[in-house]
C-alpha cells in the first residue's frame, strides 16, 4: 500500500504541476525582479542547432513555472530557517557572477579606445549587510580615477572659453559605514575622488562631493535597501556642487518635504535578506520652489517629445527612487520658471537623478542626459542650445569602469543610431535589454 | 527514443557522435563475438578501444594536449575547438567495457541495434553516470518488469538525490564560491579550510545526488543499476574510500587496467599509481586533476606499506587522517591553476589574514543545515528498510512516512529550483 502511495503522490505532483503550466494564464513581467520574463524561443533550424532553441525553452519555462513567485517567497524561509539570525550580524552576500567582469586595464593613449560598453544590469560583486542595511564593499580605485579625469579633460579643452565643465561624482555609500572597523572603505572613496581633482586639467571644475557628504557622515545619506543615495546624500552634493560651480545654494528647509513610507529597494531584492527586510527605508525628499515643465525625447533624436515629470510623486514601493525624473531617460528637457538664461547639461547615471532635481533653482533650462542610453549628439546639444555648464553627476561606479568611460566620451561624437545592436546576451543567452546600473567597483 | 530526445536537447550537435559509437561498437562486438578465439578478434577488439579511446582523447583531451604540445614546439594546427560532448566520460567506458566482456565472452554480443543504442544512450545515466555495464543490464535492455514496489523505490531514491543535489549540494556550492571564489588572498585558514570543506561536501552530495537519481530512474523504467557511492566520508583509509567514492570507476579500472597489468600479483605499486593517473586524468583534462590520482595513488601504496602499524591505530583517528587527507585532496581538484593552489595551499596553513566579517554569521546562519548535512551522511534506507528490522516500531513509522517524506523533498527541491531562476534587476525595465 505504501508503495502504491509514493507512486501516486510523486506522479500526481508532477502532472498537477504540468496542468497548472499549461492552464495558468503566462506572465509577461515580474514585480519582484523588475524585469521582463523570458518569452518562447521559435523553434528552426539554426536555433535548434546552436542551442538557443533549448535554452529558450528552459528559460521560458524557468520563468514560467507554475506559483513561481509562491516557491520564491517560500524559498526564503527556508533560507532563514538554515541557522540562526542574529539582528546585528554582520554579512557578507555574494552576488551572482553573470559574466566576466572586463579588466580595467590602465590605457592613458586613449588613441584606439575598443572597451565593450560595460554595465551589467544585475550586480556580481560582494555586499556587507550591517544592521539590515547593504553597502558596497570597496571604494574605487585611482587608477581608474585618471581615466575618468582624461575624459573631462578632454570636454573641457574642446568646450573651453564656451562652456565649463564640472565634477560632481558620488561616493559609494561604503565610505559612510557607522562602524571604525570599515573606516578604511571612507578613506578609500576619499583618495579615489581625490584623484579625480588632483587629474583635473583645461580648467575643468572639481566639486568636492565626498568631503561635503563626509561633514555630515551621522545623517543618514544613503538608502539602506537600495544601491542609490537618498535626497539628503543628493542634497549634499548639490551643496558641494553649488560651491564649486559659484552658487549660493537653496536651502532645503526651504522647500516643500515630502515622505514617502516602506521603500525596500534594488539591494532587498538582491539579497533577500531578512534583517534588509525588517529595516525598510523612508524617503524624505525636497521639491524646490520653481515651476517647471519637462519633456523627455527618444535616444536618437528630438522628434515627438512626451512629458515627463521633474518629481514624480506617485512612486512609491519598490519604485520609490522613481520619485527622481520618474526615472532613467535617454534626454530630459527641463525649463524653469528661473528667467536668468543659464543653461547645464547634466551626464548622469541613475545617482544623478537625485541631484538633477535640485538644479532647477539655478538653471532656466536644465538637461539631463544619460549616457547609458542616450545616442544624442552632445557637442551639436552644447553648442546648439548654448549650454553654459557640463556636470557630471554620476555614482563612482559609473566612473570607475573602461566601458563606462568610453561610453561618455563617445557621446561628443554620436551620431543619433542606437549604440546596441539591440540587446546583449548575458547568462544563460537570456537576451535582456541593457539599460540597467551596476554596482561594479574596481 | 526519449533519451536520445533527452541529450538532443542538451547536445543537438554531438548527438550523431553518440550514435555512431553505437552503432560502430555495436557491428564490432558482432564480429569480435563470431572470431572468437582468433586473432582477428583480438585486432578488432584492439581497434575498437583504439577508436573509442581516440574519440574521447581527441574531444576532451584534444586543446590539453595541444597546449602541451605546443609548448614543446609549434604546432601545424590550430587548437581544437570542439566543446566537449555530455556523457562521452561515461558512454566511451560503457562501450570499453562492453567490447572487452565480449572478447572475453563473458557476454553476448546485443543482436539488436536499436537495444544496444537504447543501453548507451539511457537518459538516467547519460549526464553523470554511474558507468553502467552491460553485464549489469543486459538482460533488463532485452526485457524488464515495472512494478509497484520497483516504482516506488525509483521514486524515493530520485527525490532523495534531487535533495541531495539541490537542498545540500547547491547551498554548499553557494559557500564554496563565497570562500573560494572571490579572493582567497584574503583568507584566514580557518576560512579556507571551511571553503574547502564546503566543496568536499558539495561534491559528495552533487555527485552522489546524480547518482542517486539515475538509479532511482532506473529503477522506474525497470533497470538496476549497481551503486555508485557507498558513504566515502565514513572510510577509515584512503583505500576504503577508493571502494566507496565513484564505485562504478574504480571497478572499471581495476577490472580493465589493474587486473590486466597484473593486479597485485605483479608490480602492484606501479599499477596502482597507473591506475590513480588515469583516474585523476578522467575527472579532467589538467594536470592538477592527474596531481590529484598521483596523490591518492600515493597515499594508497603508503597505505600498503604501513598496512600493519594502520591496523593497531584506533578507528576514529583512522577516520579522522582519511578525512583530512580527503578534504585536502579537494583543494588539489578544485583549482586548476597550479599557482593559485599553491597560494591556496598556503593559506590553509598559514595566513596573516584574521577571521573576515560575515564568516560568524555565515555560521551561525547555517547551524541547521549542517545537522541536515550530517543527517544525510547516515544511511536511513539501509538501516530502516532492511529485512532484519521489518518488526522495529521505527521502521515501521519510517515506513509509513516514507511517502510523506519523500514528496516533502520533492516540494522543497523544487521550491529552491524555482527559486535559483530568481534574477532580479536593480532597476525597473518592462
Amino acid at each position: 500500500m505504501a508503495n502504491k502511495i509514493n507512486t501516486t503522490l510523486f506522479i500526481l505532483f508532477i502532472v498537477a504541476m504540468y496542468i497548472f503550466y499549461f492552464l495558468l494564464p503566462p506572465q509577461k513581467i515580474s514585480l519582484e525582479e523588475k524585469r521582463k520574463l523570458a518569452k518562447y524561443t521559435p523553434l528552426s533550424y539554426k536555433t535548434y542547432l546552436n542551442g538557443l532553441w533549448a535554452k529558450g525553452v528552459d528559460d521560458y519555462i524557468d520563468d514560467h513555472f507554475p506559483f513561481r513567485n509562491n516557491f520564491i517567497a517560500m524559498s526564503e524561509v527556508f533560507h532563514a530557517s538554515k541557522g540562526i539570525q542574529f539582528k546585528h550580524q554582520e554579512k557578507i552576500f555574494v552576488g551572482k557572477r553573470k559574466k566576466p567582469v572586463l579588466e580595467n586595464i590602465e590605457d592613458t593613449t586613449h588613441a584606439n579606445i575598443n572597451f565593450k560598453d560595460d554595465f551589467d544590469e544585475s550586480y556580481s560583486g560582494s555586499l556587507l549587510i550591517l544592521d539590515g542595511s547593504v553597502y558596497p564593499s570597496g571604494g574605487g580605485s585611482p587608477r581608474m580615477s585618471k581615466l575618468f579625469s582624461a575624459m573631462l579633460n578632454e570636454y573641457a579643452e574642446k568646450l573651453k572659453g564656451k562652456t565649463r565643465v564640472l565634477s560632481a561624482v558620488a561616493p559609494l555609500s561604503s565610505a559612510f559605514i557607522p562602524a571604525l572597523k570599515f573606516r578604511k572603505y571612507n578613506t578609500q572613496n576619499k583618495e579615489t575622488l581625490l584623484a579625480i581633482k588632483n587629474s583635473l586639467a583645461n580648467g575643468a571644475i572639481f566639486c568636492d562631493v565626498f568631503n561635503e557628504l563626509d561633514k555630515h557622515a551621522n545623517e543618514k545619506m544613503y538608502f539602506s535597501t537600495d544601491h542609490h543615495w537618498n535626497a539628503i546624500g543628493a542634497y549634499y552634493a548639490y551643496v558641494a556642487f553649488c560651491r564649486g560651480a559659484g552658487f549660493v545654494p537653496v536651502d532645503r528647509n526651504k522647500m516643500e518635504k515630502r515622505i514617502k513610507y516602506n521603500f525596500l529597494g534594488s539591494l532587498y531584492q538582491l539579497t533577500r535578506d531578512q534583517s534588509v527586510k525588517d529595516n525598510p527605508d523612508t524617503l524624505v525628499y525636497f521639491v524646490p520652489n520653481v515651476t517647471t515643465t519637462a519633456v523627455r525625447y527618444n535616444p536618437n533624436n528630438f522628434n515627438k517629445p512626451t512629458k515627463a515629470n521633474v518629481f514624480s510623486h506617485n512612486s512609491t514601493g519598490g519604485n520609490t527612487y522613481l520619485t527622481f525624473l520618474g526615472g532613467d531617460a535617454p534626454l530630459i528637457k527641463i525649463t524653469t520658471s528661473v528667467k536668468n538664461g543659464k543653461k547645464a547639461v547634466v551626464i548622469k547615471n541613475s545617482m544623478g537623478n537625485a541631484f538633477a532635481v535640485y538644479l532647477i533653482s539655478h538653471y532656466e533650462e536644465v538637461y539631463v542626459l544619460d549616457f547609458r542610453y542616450s545616442n544624442h549628439n552632445l557637442m551639436d546639444l552644447i553648442e546648439k542650445n548654448g549650454i553654459n555648464d557640463l556636470i557630471f553627476s554620476l555614482g563612482m561606479y559609473g566612473a570607475m569602469s573602461n566601458g563606462t568611460i568610453n561610453m561618455m566620451r563617445r557621446l561628443a561624437t554620436n551620431n543619433g543610431v542606437p549604440k546596441f545592436e539591440p540587446s546583449i546576451v548575458v547568462d544563460s543567452n537570456k537576451v535582456v535589454t541593457p539599460l540597467l546600473d551596476t554596482l561594479k567597483t574596481d | 527514443m526519449f533519451s536520445l530526445a533527452f541529450y538532443a536537447w542538451e547536445e543537438p550537435m554531438w548527438i550523431y557522435l553518440m550514435i555512431f559509437t553505437a552503432f560502430f561498437d555495436y557491428f564490432m562486438a558482432i564480429l569480435i563475438e563470431r572470431w572468437r578465439g582468433d586473432k582477428k578478434a583480438k585486432i578488432v577488439m584492439l581497434v575498437t578501444i583504439l577508436v573509442n579511446l581516440s574519440l574521447l582523447i581527441f574531444y576532451k583531451y584534444g586543446g590539453f594536449l595541444y597546449d602541451n604540445l605546443s609548448a614543446i614546439g609549434k604546432l601545424p594546427f590550430d587548437r581544437p575547438k570542439n566543446s566537449l560532448p555530455v556523457g562521452i566520460s561515461f558512454y566511451t567506458f560503457m562501450v570499453i567495457s562492453y567490447i572487452v566482456d565480449v572478447y572475453r565472452g563473458q557476454l553476448k554480443a546485443q543482436r539488436n541495434p536499436l537495444n544496444f543504442l537504447m543501453f548507451i544512450s539511457l537518459f538516467q545515466h547519460l549526464v553523470a553516470g554511474p558507468i553502467v555495464r552491460y553485464s549489469q543490464i543486459g538482460n533488463q535492455v532485452d526485457s524488464r518488469t515495472i512494478d509497484w514496489s520497483k516504482f516506488s523505490t525509483g521514486v524515493s531514491r530520485f527525490c532523495l538525490g534531487l535533495f541531495k543535489k539541490i537542498v545540500i549540494a547547491n547551498v554548499a556550492g553557494a559557500l564554496v564560491t563565497k570562500y573560494l571564489d572571490a579572493g582567497f588572498n584574503d583568507l584566514s585558514s580557518v576560512e579556507a579550510w571551511f571553503g574547502i570543506t564546503m566543496f568536499s561536501i558539495q561534491l559528495y552530495f552533487d555527485f552522489s545526488g546524480y547518482s542517486d537519481m539515475a538509479i532511482g530512474l532506473a529503477k522506474m523504467f525497470g533497470f538496476d543499476f549497481d551503486e555508485n557511492f557507498r558513504h566515502p566520508y565514513a572510510a577509515q583509509s584512503v583505500g576504503d574510500f577508493y571502494r566507496r567514492w565513484h564505485i562504478s570507476l574504480g571497478k572499471f579500472f581495476r577490472d580493465y587496467v589493474y587486473i590486466p597489468m597484473g593486479g597485485n600479483r605483479k608490480s602492484q605499486l606501479r599499477n596502482i599509481l597507473v591506475v590513480w593517473l588515469l583516474t585523476g586524468i578522467w575527472h579532467g583534462a589538467s594536470w592538477n586533476f592527474a596531481l590529484w590520482g598521483l596523490y591518492f595513488g600515493c597515499f594508497m601504496i603508503l597505505e600498503k606499506l604501513l598496512e600493519k602499524f594502520l591496523a593497531k591505530i584506533p578507528r576514529f583517528l583512522r577516520h579522522t587522517y582519511t578525512l583530512i587527507l580527503i578534504v585536502f585532496s579537494r583543494a588539489i581538484f578544485y583549482f586548476v591553476d597550479f599557482a593559485q593552489l599553491k597560494a591556496f595551499v598556503g593559506t590553509l596553513f598559514y595566513s596573516k589574514k584574521s577571521i573576515g566579517v560575515g564568516f560568524s554569521s555565515d555560521v551561525y546562519e547555517h547551524l541547521f543545515w549542517f545537522v541536515l548535512v550530517l543527517l544525510f551522511c547516515i544511511p536511513w534506507d539501509e538501516i530502516y528498510t532492511s529485512d532484519s528490522r521489518v518488526n522495529n516500531k521505527v521502521s515501521y513509522y519510517y515506513l509509513r512516512f516514507k511517502p510523506a517524506i519523500n514528496i516533502a523533498m520533492l516540494f522543497l527541491a523544487t521550491m529552491l529550483l524555482v527559486n535559483s531562476t530568481y534574477n532580479p534587476f536593480l532597476y525597473t525595465r518592462f
